[in-house]
């Protein structure tokens, strides 16, 4: 439970981190789109259809894996500890993450927003994500220190 | 043995000659059997385009020869003597090499350093080499120029950039839109150049096309040609909601395309990208309708300033291709050498029985 709870919060990581990459694409094509110029990037980047587009499904899924990780975790702290919230920094700031992603989610879906609003939503909201993946650890006490998740990952086999 | 070309091109020959000159394909089997029986040329390919006629050869005599082609070129022409001696040029190797590499890599085109000569050339070498034509001089010529001008391509930035306001306008679209099969077309105005444009368009597959004109007769005259669809002026607002390419070529005194009007386009299309050219002067669209979120706004200015840097950047890579195809073309020179006493050798052998 507590490595599926690990793995999916990892993975939804790693699509956001796909979603700040394709915005960041998008920004500088579409900069260059804006302002007529054509460098040497301009022809090795994909379409902006195609950034968008590929945003859009790794925010998707990103959002997807979030919530089944958040999810996770809050049935395993309930079954561990008979409690659903113990009020830790990460658990905060890990729903802050899931609002972020969820307004961003429908937001895109919606067609409300769109192209570099999008893209560069996307692209803070990972500084958001690396802010509560890696900077909650260490600026703020939680009970999601890394070397849990070492433990987790890397003794789940011996354990088992 | 020696390697010749023979030929005009678009600076040293008026079309009015070069269509004369011109070799349909169904001509060529009947060209390489005279070639070779009548003038005594091992090996032989034709080169025939809009811009250019050559015949590139393997003979064994070079000044007889070459003076033997260029009056075949010119009796089968029908062109006088004096005007194909004016506009025609020879040469052999080395100088024969460098310039079919040159050529392959759109050194020597009208359009400086376009891609299609390279399938023209292809083209010319597979249909000589189906007719037997080519031996082994030619083949590995041919090859190796072939590569040379991927060579090229590759290395320098001979290729790079857009030729005309046509294919530039296409490529942005692309670099927005991605795919273009699916995008629908609104052309404003049925001036000559926003007509060129969506030819451009259409080679690429588009995929709803729709003309608007103040006189609807010529609107009907260009759907009818390019199977597109007229509509009215008095459509503008939804037409422009629907359309993801609109290309605005009007010679209206004043822009009519405003920010406002485009604003509310862009709600009623969800802010689905939206790829505006405009090709009037004075402009048919506002200039800020470009700052407008997801609207990709080019005008004719910012066209010919992208253009013009396509220009430059092909114009500084000539000097670097020239010296990789003088590399290539001396590598083949060193092959050529060694083994031509060979291919005489055998092209004795295989004349003798």
């Amino acid at each position: 439970m507590v490595l599926l709870h690990i793995v999916c919060m990892l993975l939804s990581y790693v699509a956001f981190l796909a979603a700040f990459v394709s915005g960041v694409l998008f920004l500088i094509q579409e900069y260059q789109l804006k302002h007529k110029r054509m460098g040497q990037l301009f022809h090795q980047l994909p379409s902006l259809d195609g950034l968008d587009r590929f945003n859009f499904l790794a925010i998707s899924s990103g959002f997807a894996l979030l919530s089944v990780g958040t999810l996770l975790g809050f049935i395993g702290t309930q079954l561990r500890i008979g409690e659903w919230w113990i009020g830790d920094s990460k658990e905060i700031l890990t729903l802050g993450l899931w609002v972020w992603y969820l307004i961003l989610w429908m937001v895109r879906l919606r067609s409300t927003l769109r192209g570099r609003r999008v893209a560069l939503l996307s692209v803070l909201g990972f500084g958001f994500v690396l802010f509560t993946a890696v900077g909650a650890s260490f600026l703020l006490s939680s009970v999601h220190p890394y070397e849990a998740v070492r433990q987790e990952v890397f003794a789940q086999p011996v354990q088992s | 043995m020696h390697i010749v070309v023979i030929g005009v091109n678009h600076q040293s020959a008026p079309i009015e000659l070069r269509e004369r000159l011109a070799f349909h394909p169904d001509d060529l089997p009947e060209a390489f059997a005279r070639l070779r029986t009548d003038y005594g040329v091992q090996e032989s390919l034709i080169l025939s385009t809009c811009n250019r006629v050559e015949i590139y050869a393997s003979v064994p005599d070079l000044s007889r020869t070459s003076d033997d082609l260029r009056s075949y070129l010119g009796r089968r022409g029908n062109v006088e003597k004096e005007a194909l001696n004016t506009s025609i040029y020879r040469y052999a190797e080395p100088d024969s090499i460098a310039h079919l590499f040159s050529v392959a890599s759109g050194l020597d085109s009208m359009v400086l350093g376009e891609g299609e000569i390279l399938g023209q050339v292809k083209h010319a070498y597979e249909r000589a080499k189906t007719h037997g034509a080519t031996g082994k001089v030619l083949n590995v010529l041919f090859q190796k120029a072939i590569n040379t001008a991927k060579a090229v391509r590759t290395q320098t930035a001979i290729g790079c950039g857009h030729a005309s306001v046509g294919t530039l306008a296409v490529d942005l679209a692309e670099k927005i839109f991605g795919d273009l099969a699916n995008q629908r077309v609104l052309l404003i105005g049925a001036g000559k150049i926003g007509e060129l444009t969506l030819k451009h368009l259409l080679v690429r597959g588009m995929g709803e096309v729709k003309v608007m004109n103040r006189s609807p007769s010529r609107a009907q005259d260009l759907a009818l040609a390019y199977g597109a669809l007229p509509v009215s002026f008095l459509e503008l607002d939804t037409q422009i909601a629907e359309a993801d390419i609109v290309i605005a070529s009007t010679s209206a005194a004043q822009a009519f395309l405003s920010a406002s009007r485009v604003e509310q386009a862009m709600r009623l299309r969800r802010h689905r990208p939206l790829c505006l050219v405009d090709l009037g002067v004075p402009r048919n669209i506002e200039n800020a309708v470009g700052a407008l979120e997801n609207v990709y706004l080019f005008n004719i200015d910012d066209l010919q300033g992208l253009l013009a840097y396509s220009v430059k950047t092909r114009q500084d890579a000539v000097a670097e291709s020239r010296a990789i195809i003088n590399q290539k073309a001396e590598r083949f020179l060193a092959w050529w050498r060694s083994e031509a006493p060979c291919l005489n050798l055998s092209s004795a052998h295989a004349a003798a029985p």
